[in-house]
């Protein structure tokens, strides 16, 4: 089959190609009020099931469980609980980061659901543990998720 | 109800890289392999083709437009699943049984070595306006689950680093697969963590491959091969793509997958009935879970099920046989038709050195990785009843 064994895959011609794909996510109308009330009112928000009783964070205009349309809205504060984490020491490409991101689920009393985000301020961390919000300054907002800066354990 | 049958098979093997074939000439070398097994002629014997693919793992859009031709499908009926290998085998098992198709190709494949930024792909299956935004290596999903799964199952990481020892184990005895190897505890264990709890070693590597099959309806099967492999049931189930409400200990979507295929099958105890598993292992703690959604033991027991050895290759009940995608390689979208492959040989009896005795019958499960929470169960047999 081949002529000679071919140890490293830019040895054989080869054509490099690119894919563009750049898109723009249209957030709709409940990404439109959440992200909305994060960058001006620094308020995460969540909307109410009313056969189900839950809340769900990051909001939707339907739930899950049950199809129905959802449209009561609850703030559900800014503490929550570390329902899961972990700690990366690898990027993307593979190479060691500088210093390791901790990465948690982090679920509000009384939602379902909650936000994936970094936790800050601390190096010990266990499921369990009491976070809260750190918002970046109304000025640095910019209706993204990252508006938070990161969970960092309740004083 | 006409029954369904696998009645051929080809397989490339697997390997870190294939420089010198084309994904066609992949594709091409391993159909002709599966037509000359079923001993059939795909310009004039096979009602319909099935690809699995997904586009960007591909570096095309529209891929399904790309693949007749190096199967003898051109002017013939083909379509793509964009999707995992065993969604294609549901697909095919559905249309056989509907008595108006007899014989089917299947085919899936990977040419992972081809793809420069595979991560980058796999973090673009993330939300784009909750998750994305966060950056970072996406595989930091598996660490939070297998963190929780450990935290309620009480399940510990060396029964995680075991998985890695008996998988890459049973890769030595499989020819076609790419990271066979006699790893200790020890080196799995004091691998890089690099999304604590998962360890680097516990991360299966991806591995180009190809796989086809070929399909067909009972009036047909028996004269197409010698041991038909029937298909006695096969379920699928996606869970919520939220990761934000989605369960984090249990595999759910794998148990609807399983209570589905089982239900057909006729399955009541899973670890009775069945003769040994094939089962995603693309990060070792997967193993176990899915051998809990399997209803193969009870939530929290797979560990102890595997410290005592009884999912060796020469145990109670054999998981991974093939090496697993941790022994293999991870064939990316031909990860369900590599468990269906060893299910298949297994019971045809051409297992070779990690042959099972007496096996008459098997369970095939795959998921779609990360982030996914697809997937899909099937079981079959060599004895047709
Ligand atoms: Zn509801």
């Amino acid at each position: 089959m081949s002529i000679e064994k071919i140890t490293n895959p830019f040895d054989a011609r080869h054509w490099i190609g690119h894919m563009e794909a750049d898109y723009m996510y249209t957030l709709g109308v409940v990404g439109e009020r959440f992200f909305k009330e994060l960058k001006e009112n620094g308020r995460i928000m969540g909307t109410r099931c009313p056969n189900c009783s839950i809340v769900y964070v990051p909001p939707r205009m339907y739930c899950e469980r049950c199809f129905a349309k959802l449209e009561e809205w609850i703030d559900v504060g800014k503490k929550g609980t570390i329902h899961t984490f972990t700690i990366a020491t690898i990027e993307k490409d593979g190479k060691k980061l500088e210093k390791p991101v901790i990465y948690a689920l982090i679920k509000f009393e009384g939602a379902h659901g909650g936000m994936i985000h970094k936790i800050g301020e601390t190096d010990t961390v266990c499921i369990g543990m009491k976070v809260e919000a750190v918002l970046k300054s109304p000025e640095e907002r910019k209706a993204s998720i990252n508006d938070i800066a990161y969970f960092r354990p309740t004083k | 109800m006409s029954e369904v049958a696998i009645v051929g098979f080809g397989c490339s093997g697997f390997k870190p890289i294939t420089p010198e074939l084309s994904y066609k000439e992949l594709m091409f070398e391993t159909a002709v392999k599966a037509y000359e097994d079923a001993g059939i002629n795909p310009r004039k014997d096979v009602d319909v083709f099935i690809t699995c693919a997904e586009d960007y793992l591909e570096g095309f859009s529209i891929f399904d437009e790309f693949v007749p031709d190096q199967l003898g499908a051109v002017l013939r009926h083909l379509f793509t699943v964009s999707g995992d290998g065993m969604l294609g085998l549901a697909t095919a098992y559905m249309l056989i049984r509907t008595g108006h198709f007899d014989t089917i190709v299947l085919e899936a494949h990977s040419k992972a070595s081809d793809i420069l930024t595979y991560i980058d792909i796999v973090a673009f299956g993330l939300d784009p306006v909750y998750n994305r935004p966060l950056g970072g290596h996406p595989y930091y999903i598996a660490g939070m689950e297998m963190n929780r799964y450990l935290h309620d199952t009480c399940t510990t990481t060396e029964q995680c680093a075991q998985v890695v020892v008996k998988n890459k184990r049973n890769g030595i005895l499989n020819p076609y697969a790419a990271y066979g190897a006699n790893v200790t505890l020890d080196q799995v264990l004091c691998s890089e963590t690099c999304f604590y709890p998962l360890k680097k070693l516990e991360i299966s590597t991806p591995a180009d491959g190809c796989i086809v099959m070929v399909l067909a309806s009972e009036k047909i099967a028996e004269s197409l091969s010698d041991k038909p492999i029937w298909v006695k049931g096969v379920g699928w189930c996606t869970e919520t793509p939220s990761l934000e409400t989605r369960e984090w200990t249990k595999a759910v979507y794998t148990r609807m997958a399983a209570e589905m295929a089982y239900k057909q099958a006729k399955i009541n105890n899973p670890w009775m009935e069945i003769d040994f598993a094939e089962i995603h292992d693309q990060f070792a703690y997967k193993e176990l879970q899915h051998m809990e959604a399997l209803k193969l033991c009870d939530y929290g027991e797979a560990g102890k099920l595997l410290e005592d050895g009884l999912t060796n290759l020469n145990g109670e009940f054999p998981v991974n046989p093939s090496g697993g995608l941790l022994g293999m390689g991870y064939g990316l979208e031909a990860s369900g038709t590599q468990k269906l492959l060893e299910v298949v040989l297994q019971l045809r009896g051409e297992a070779g050195r990690r042959q099972i005795p007496n096996a008459e019958v098997g369970l095939a499960h795959t998921w779609r990785g990360i982030p996914t929470a697809t997937g899909v169960v099937a079981v079959l047999s060599n004895v047709k009843r």
